[in-house]
């Protein structure tokens, strides 16, 4: 085993609409949130759907059609919604070091042109993606009204 | 995008079933090569798993290695997709999906370090002695041996240059001082029968031709060619040039380094034989400078290679491998 290929996967062709800000749009459409402690949200049990929506991610300063192209003042608000009445207050922040998003790859039994050794079930990695903003919020959520 | 700023933010969801994904932090010589147009492929390496140290996992490019490092991190840290996703309302709306959390992510650190000490560990000792070689091959072909070195595939190549290793019957070997010697003499014997001047430009072809008769591995024949080749002549063309100062300096210390464990050398005799295995246009060109890192003088009269101490060291230590048994088999032949 001991040497694994760790591939560049391409980003998918249709991917969906990223409702994200495009300067944290990135080629399969990852993105990095870090927030304090963790989100609680309670699974309901039959249920249809494969994910639950816990709120809403706002970005208050940010609007392509006023802001300047190179205009990053937008990356310093961020609000997080969660629930009715919470609230967590954060940033855009470019990372130092951008972070390499991998993943195994699936169907071990990719035909790499005979390079493989005959072993069937060969584990191979694969970068899906390079991120180099991340949504951090670092402060405790705060109470607010229900209005959003 | 701004209509949905205006219907209240990007909706925020969590998948139920949580993806395996994790982080790698990229340092700026690897994104650079990321970003390039048409990146290299990279790879994981560990050692082979049997081996008795911690087995630690490395990120190699082509040409550079990088240790992975576990961090762990105390906030939650989400990876998101984009989705539609209908909830409250009928109408899909692109959603922020959360499908990962990383509760760590990697770093890599620059490896410092050689893969030669692993290269010596896994290739077993080419060693002729009486013009019988009694060794056992490890079965495994170069590419191979590479897969279970816990370094880039250049470094590991680079040594193994150096090393003059090569491919033989089915397995990877590192030729002994001793095994340099006999094919280097084989070599000049040749190029002296055939007319081939060795400080020229010659067709290595003509002269793998004229050593063959000896039945020396073809392989460590090139090996050595290839490491006196001069600058110009070293990128694998039809052609070679010995390299004067290469040849000279790896000719006196293949002859120390094969003395290692017998009685002393006497420098007289020992400069006498350098000029014996010389190509005659280099003969006056032995100097003990050629040699400086290689040898010590016990004694005004003698010499002796300064690895002598290094193996001695080595072979006093107990041997984990039993492939290498052969090895000390040859070290107690000799002393007796």
């Amino acid at each position: 085993m001991p040497s694994i290929p760790l591939h560049i996967a391409t980003p998918p062709v249709n991917a969906p609409e990223n409702p994200l800000p495009s300067l944290l749009q990135t080629p399969s459409g990852f993105a990095i949130v870090e927030l304090q402690g963790t989100i609680n949200f309670p699974t309901p049990e039959p249920n249809p759907s494969s994910s639950v929506e816990v709120g809403k991610v706002v970005f208050p300063l940010y609007n392509p059609q006023l802001n300047e192209p190179g205009d990053t003042k937008w990356m310093k608000r961020v609000y997080f919604y969660v629930g009715q009445n919470q609230r967590m207050t954060g940033e855009v922040k470019k990372l130092a070091k951008p972070f390499a998003v991998i993943k195994k790859r699936e169907g071990g039994y990719v035909d790499m042109g005979g390079m493989q050794k005959g072993e069937g079930t060969t584990e191979e990695l694969e970068i899906v993606d390079v991120v180099r903003y991340k949504i951090m919020f670092s402060t405790r959520p705060e109470p607010v009204g229900g209005e959003v | 995008m701004a209509t949905q700023q205006d219907a209240g933010g990007v909706p925020f969801s969590i998948a139920h079933d949580m993806r395996q994904f994790r982080l790698l932090e990229l340092p700026a010589e690897l994104l650079a090569l990321l970003d390039a147009p048409d990146p290299p492929l990279l790879s994981m390496k560990s050692q082979a798993p049997s081996s008795a140290k911690p087995a630690y996992v490395v990120l190699c490019t082509p040409t550079s290695t990088f240790q992975l490092r576990q961090v762990q991190t105390s906030n939650t840290v989400l990876i998101t997709q984009p989705t539609l996703e209908a909830h409250d309302s009928d109408i899909p709306v692109p959603t922020t999906r959360a499908m990962a959390t990383c509760t760590t992510t990697l770093e890599l650190h620059p490896a410092d370090g050689t893969p030669i000490e692993s290269l010596t560990e896994l290739l077993p000792l080419y060693h002729i002695v009486d013009d019988e070689v009694d060794a056992s091959g490890n079965g495994k072909s170069k590419d191979g041996v590479f897969r279970d070195i816990p370094f880039s595939d250049g470094q590991c190549n680079r040594v193994w240059q150096d090393m003059m290793a090569f491919e033989f019957a089915g397995s990877c070997w590192r030729p002994s001082a001793n095994t340099l010697i006999q094919v280097w003499r084989s070599i000049n014997q040749a190029a002296v029968a055939d007319g081939i001047k060795l400080d020229k430009q010659f067709l290595t072809e003509d002269l793998m031709r004229a050593v063959d008769e000896d039945a020396h591995p073809a392989d460590l024949v090139l090996a050595i060619l290839m490491r006196l080749n001069t600058e110009t002549e070293s990128n694998n063309g039809p052609w070679s040039c010995l390299d004067c100062t290469k040849t000279v300096s790896f000719v006196g210390t293949a002859l120390l380094d094969a003395k290692i464990g017998l009685s002393d050398y006497a420098t007289t005799d020992f400069i006498e034989s350098w000029k014996d295995c010389l190509p005659e246009v280099w003969r006056n060109e032995t100097n003990l400078k050629a040699i400086d890192a290689a040898y010590s003088l016990p004694s005004p009269s003698t010499i002796r290679s300064k690895k002598s101490l290094d193996t001695a060291k080595a072979d006093a230590a107990p041997k984990a491998g039993s492939q290498r048994k052969w090895h000390e088999k040859f070290g107690r032949a000799r002393k007796k």
